[in-house]
């Protein structure tokens, strides 16, 4: 097997001292870390990406073969110029107001931070204010709210409104989910993206993303 | 003592040794008294920390052994709920089995178009009469989640919905002890008083701890105002196994008995021998598809083990039947519905809700409550075991056939037919000819037609019309002190 064959094995198995060996093996082997990284550990999270579409990795080996490729980063990461590594976005989130459902807001946290966003999780019972303030401080490119329950729902759209007083709509692109949230209310409240699943969440980030970019 | 029914011969998938059952409490006590649980309610707190747990520099509460077992020996082993009526309707305990639809699913399928919708006021009440009108379901929660009302006041409009269409015990959830009270104020005046009603509890209320060991402060105040006022309360955690809890069974288990312990001793230091029922919604993250599932073999297990443990404890037990994570009522619906109804009756499980449920607590469909009706009529036959003696032995009955005799015209058949055999409401025994005459219909349509015949006929009893009134102007003033 190649050095990079064996690498992105290891990232996608998870083998975090395997990768970090190898990693340091492929630089001395005069790899730059810039190959290394896309062709290494980008290219291992590329198909760990479509092996969980396909239902063949559970989410717990996605969640490690992502910790493994940030190990992995850690060692490229002074070796790399700025333009290498972008930051797919930083991203404020949190359950609303009243709501204390918080897995599914985990997993999408989780999956986005393997994704390359940059997550600051709130916790639950986020105020509206407590957003808005958040993602100014922060400088948020998303803010993300998540509510299980039809009388938390409400408090969505009071963020939104919150985001608009202080002046921040403008600049933080709102993405929602959970159970009872539709694409349908998203349009109400004038979210700018909705998904119904952490995988739909990743995408929808990317593109939203990629608009303004 | 109350004499409980149902506790025939029969005998009982076990999953746990008695050595098992030991090893899961000691292991739920020592999570109580080491790891500790977070408590945000800071009156419950000082009442935990007044009796003896301490509180570690992370804010969390240690709970020594002896509060519990204080609180076990205080706690009834019996829980009688009566209907609206005030007439005994449920004994909680031992191995009696009940059953009734869930809560607030947020999508219902319609009856008469099929359509997939958001639920709406009017399919509490619809789901309360049918489930009246059915005899195997013995208690009434909200089963829909009313979409088009004020979210704060869903469950209050719920509450006087269910109480208008059903005559029988009911179960309830509630924002917090805000609605909560209402609800109770509301059943003393049915009652006839706060006495009365403590006497003959009308409600029961469904309360839930964060998993991991987290006890929310709505959780707890609810908990504690049931306590105040002899209100039955369950205190069931729904830990999910991979996500909010380990992914064993024993130890998906083992935090589910702690933190319902949990509730247990703050419940029982409040009010000693106030009602209480234990037990742990056993949910399964899958963590290939992200769902909660309600139907994963695992959380069947844990289930078991969960009802095992409540009778170990020797408390009433809450707990699940009648659920499906298909999509619809197809046969994987017809075959995960009857399973884990029929271990939840084998098993004795005494209350046990979410009949009706699809798609993994989301979506709701009156045609499964009336299949699983008829699935726990047949199976309580079933249960009911096997006399055997003298005459059901039938040894003359036997002799007076002989050989090449027959039974259609004997006395000992004549006598006995009504009682052993039992009759199907909607399963087919028709032949291909006559089937084909009635129409050629499937299970479902035939559920669907017997929903529908019921919610054309069933009438429920007026409530007094003050008692109407009465309600009207309690929600009415919640309403407004809300706005
Ligand atoms: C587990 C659970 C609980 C646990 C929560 C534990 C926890 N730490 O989160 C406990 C037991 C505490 C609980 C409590 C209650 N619950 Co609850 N609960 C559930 C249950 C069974 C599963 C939720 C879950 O975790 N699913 C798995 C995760 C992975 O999925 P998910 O959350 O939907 O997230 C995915 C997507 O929605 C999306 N997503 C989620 N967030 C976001 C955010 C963004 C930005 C994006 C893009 C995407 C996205 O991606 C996620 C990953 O794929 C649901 C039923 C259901 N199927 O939803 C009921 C349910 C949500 N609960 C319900 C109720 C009623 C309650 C209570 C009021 C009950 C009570 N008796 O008090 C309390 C309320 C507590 C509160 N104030 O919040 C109802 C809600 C009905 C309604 N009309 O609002 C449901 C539907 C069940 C039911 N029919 O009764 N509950």
């Amino acid at each position: 097997m190649s050095l990079f064959e064996d690498l992105k094995l290891n990232v996608e198995q998870g083998k975090k001292e395997a990768v970090l060996a190898l990693v340091a093996q492929a630089l001395d082997q005069g790899h730059s870390a810039q190959q290394i990284l896309q062709q290494g550990l980008i290219a291992a999270m590329d198909i760990v990406g479509a092996k969980m579409e396909q239902e063949e990795m559970f989410i717990p080996e996605v969640l490690r073969a992502a910790k493994t490729m940030e190990a992995g980063l850690e060692i490229l990461k002074p070796l790399l110029g700025v333009g290498d590594m972008q930051v797919s976005g930083k991203v404020v989130m949190g359950t609303v107001k009243g709501d204390l459902h918080d897995i599914g807001k985990n997993l999408v946290a989780m999956l986005l931070s393997s994704a390359g966003f940059e997550v600051i999780d709130l916790g639950i019972n986020v105020a509206p204010a407590v957003f808005a303030q958040k993602a100014e401080a922060t400088g948020a490119d998303f803010l993300g709210m998540s509510a299980l329950l039809t009388t938390t729902m409400p408090m969505m759209a009071a963020t939104i409104e919150e985001l608009e007083k202080a002046g921040l709509r403008g600049r933080v692109r709102v993405l929602i989910g959970g159970a009872p949230v539709t694409q349908a209310y998203a349009d109400q409240i004038g979210a700018d993206g909705y998904a119904s699943d952490a995988g739909a969440a990743i995408k929808v980030a990317k593109e939203l993303g990629a608009v303004k970019a | 003592m109350t004499q409980l029914r149902n506790a025939s011969q029969v005998g009982r998938l076990g999953f746990l040794s008695e050595q098992n059952k030991r090893d899961i409490y000691l292991a739920a006590l020592e999570v109580l008294a080491n790891v500790g649980m977070r408590v945000y309610h800071e009156e419950a707190k000082t009442l935990l920390l007044e009796a003896g747990c301490t509180l570690t520099p992370q804010d969390r509460v240690l709970m020594p052994r002896h509060l519990v077992e204080q609180a076990r020996l205080c706690v009834p082993s019996v829980v009688n709920l009566y209907d609206r009526d005030g007439t005994l309707a449920l004994e909680l305990g031992g191995y009696n089995s009940y059953f009734g639809p869930g809560s607030d699913l947020m999508s219902t399928y319609d009856l008469e178009t099929g359509a997939h919708r958001p639920s709406t006021l009017k399919d509490v009440a619809r789901a309360a009469r049918l489930c009246d009108a059915l005899p195997h379901l013995d208690f009434i929660m909200s089963s829909a989640h009313p979409t088009d009302q004020d979210p704060h006041l869903s469950y209050l409009l719920s509450f006087a919905e269910m109480m208008q269409n059903t005559r029988k015990p009911l179960v309830m959830t509630a924002e917090n002890e805000r609605d909560l009270s209402v609800m109770i104020q509301i059943a003393r005046e049915l009652r006839g008083g706060a006495e009365a009603l403590r006497q003959k509890p009308y409600l029961v209320v469904y309360n839930e701890p964060i998993s991991p060991l987290e006890h929310p402060e709505e959780s707890l105040s609810k908990l504690l105002l049931c306590a105040d006022t002899g209100v039955p309360s369950i205190y069931s955690p729904a830990p999910l196994a991979g996500a909010t809890a380990p992914i064993t069974v024993a130890g998906h288990t083992t935090q589910g008995v702690a933190e319902s312990l949990f509730g247990l001793v703050v419940h029982q230091l409040r009010k000693p021998g106030a009602p209480f029922l234990f037990g742990i919604g056993p949910a399964v993250l899958d963590l290939v598809t992200a769902q909660s599932s309600y139907n994963a073999v695992e959380y069947l297990m844990t289930y078991m083990c969960a009802v095992e443990m409540a009778k170990w404890l020797d408390i009433p037990n809450w707990g699940y039947a009648g659920t499906s994570d298909s999509q619809l009522l197809d046969a994987q619906a017809g075959m995960e519905a009857t399973q884990i109804t029929f271990l939840a009756m084998q098993a004795g499980s005494n209350l046990s809700h979410d009949v009706g449920y699809l798609d993994f607590g989301l979506t709701g469909s009156l045609e499964e409550i009336v299949l699983v009706d008829e699935f726990i009529s047949m199976n309580r036959r079933l249960l009911a075991g096997i006399e055997v003696n003298r005459d059901t032995l039938a040894l003359e009955a036997i002799a007076e056939a002989g050989p090449g005799g027959q039974y259609m015209t004997s006395e000992h058949t004549y006598r006995y037919m009504r009682a052993v055999q039992w009759r199907p409401t909607i399963l087919n025994r028709h032949g291909r000819e006559r089937w084909l005459a009635d129409g050629g219909l499937d299970l479902a349509a035939r559920a669907r037609q017997k929903a529908l015949d019921l919610l054309a006929t069933h009438q429920v009893p007026a409530l007094p019309a003050d008692l109407a009134v009465k309600t009207d102007e309690l929600i009415g003033a919640f309403a407004a002190a809300g706005a």
